[in-house]
């Protein structure tokens, strides 16, 4: 869907998406012309249809895109796919975590590149071999590790 | 005023991410020689065991051959190969799989969950969940597979949900370049619903290789040999596509499945051996074939 400012004939540019309520989205564009905003919100159905296509829709989407690992919106482990809600008994090792090992920057990089729906069931497993072989802290060497002992 | 096809780019929204997506799973599927959905239809009619043999037959053959569990909410695969307590892992180049004994390469939802549990699809509009569910399926088959490092295979597997719409938007999904094997059995409901599939898919490029006929007959552990399973029917559809094999009943291979294990692991397996390979043997013939 594209946004025509028709006095300015200009293309009107997403500035701002918000979920300011559980099932609606407030998405506003402006045109870079006149500075004209306006805002859609929304129905619940549509709300679903957006969040169906699998797709990111905000200023940081974009960035986002080209860093998977970056959280989309923008607040460090932030999660907004739908998929961690569906995982009830898996998210709770993602929340079990904070008295696991430590990561180290570049192996957490790595677990946040792969998608979100297979993150606590690779946590788990990492961590797991981490605490089989008495390491306090999981990096690389730690993930060649796992997937040695998992067969991969 | 400036139409839509007038304007670049779609101003932030979903469509460009999309299309990137598909670029993405496309180079990812790159390394892949053939792809092969395996549907039917009709549901019960032993297509995931017999999905999970064939791999494992063709990988006894030598073959590199990885198995994509498509049925996010009815998942076996993982279990079928004995592979559901391992997680997938990140590696150097992409999201590193399951592989199971015979070294088959496992991408099913089943890892991700605890036995029993269920998918769930919160939604914002309870009761019209019909309205996005296939949609937002598809959506995560899609980022799975844009990021799953197969590496090279002859061939990968695809284990469909059943429903002959299912079976037609999954090839639909997959691409024009993926062929189509059927399974039915031999009773005039399931090959009813097995034509559905085929009528189905007679509106999409795909090329449908022909069907496999499971549970065609009763491997007796006894004498060896094989008996009817269901009675002669007049009424079958008659199905206008090639045989690819006949693979007989045997509670062995049952026994075998809940184990997570391979047929090949068992040295003189009798006609169900035999008819596994055959058929193995005669659907990669097929898919080597310029059609």
């Amino acid at each position: 869907m594209k946004f025509l400012c028709v006095p300015c004939d200009s293309q009107m540019r997403l500035r701002a998406t918000e979920e300011n309520e559980p099932s609606s989205l407030s998405v506003v564009y402006e045109c870079p012309e006149c500075g004209y905003e306006m805002a859609m919100l929304t129905n619940q159905h549509e709300t679903d249809m957006v969040r169906s296509l699998g797709v990111r829709i905000g200023p940081a989407a974009a960035a986002a895109m080209a860093n998977p690992g970056m959280a989309a919106s923008g607040e460090p482990g932030a999660s907004r796919c739908p998929f961690s809600a569906m995982l009830g008994g898996t998210t709770q090792v993602e929340a079990a975590t904070p008295s696991g090992p430590e990561w180290t920057p570049g192996a957490l990089a790595r677990l946040e590149s792969i998608p979100e729906m297979v993150r606590p069931m690779a946590r788990a497993g990492i961590e797991m071999v981490a605490r089989e072989n008495g390491h306090q802290v999981i990096d690389e060497t730690v993930l060649a590790d796992a997937r040695a002992r998992f067969g991969m | 005023m400036r139409t839509y096809s007038q304007i670049q780019g779609d101003g932030g929204s979903g469509a460009e991410q999309i299309a990137d997506l598909e670029a993405a799973i496309a180079r990812r599927m790159a390394g892949i020689r053939h792809v092969v959905a395996v549907g039917s239809g009709k549901g019960g009619v032993g297509k995931s065991t017999l999905t999970r043999q064939l791999g494992a037959v063709l990988a006894a053959a030598g073959k590199r051959v990885g198995i994509l569990d498509a049925d996010l909410n009815g998942p076996s695969q993982a279990m079928l190969h004995g592979v559901r307590n391992v997680p997938p892992l990140p590696g150097e180049e992409g999201l590193l799989l399951p592989v199971s004994r015979e070294g088959v390469k496992v991408l099913s939802v089943g890892s991700l969950l605890a036995e029993g549990e269920a998918l769930s699809w919160p939604s914002a509009s309870p009761r019209h969940t019909h309205v996005w569910r296939a949609t937002r399926e598809l959506a995560k088959l899609a980022e799975l597979l844009s990021a799953v490092h197969w590496g090279p295979l002859d061939v990968l597997l695809v284990d469909l949900p059943p429903g002959p719409e299912r079976t037609a938007q999954f090839a639909d999904f997959l691409g024009p370049q993926t062929a189509v094997v059927l399974v039915s059995i031999p009773s005039a409901l399931a090959r009813g619903v097995v034509a559905r599939s085929v009528s189905a898919l007679g509106a999409l490029p795909n090329r449908l290789l022909g069907y496999v006929e499971n549970m065609s007959g009763y491997a007796c552990a006894g004498c060896g040999t094989v008996r009817p399973l269901f009675p002669e029917s007049q009424e079958a559809a008659e199905l206008s596509l090639p045989c690819l094999g006949r693979v007989p009943f045997d509670p062995q291979l049952a026994a075998l499945s809940d184990d997570g294990r391979a047929i090949t692991e068992v040295p003189e397996a009798g006609p169900i051996a035999a008819a596994l390979a055959e058929t193995a043997r005669t659907l990669f013939e097929r898919l080597e074939e310029v059609p």
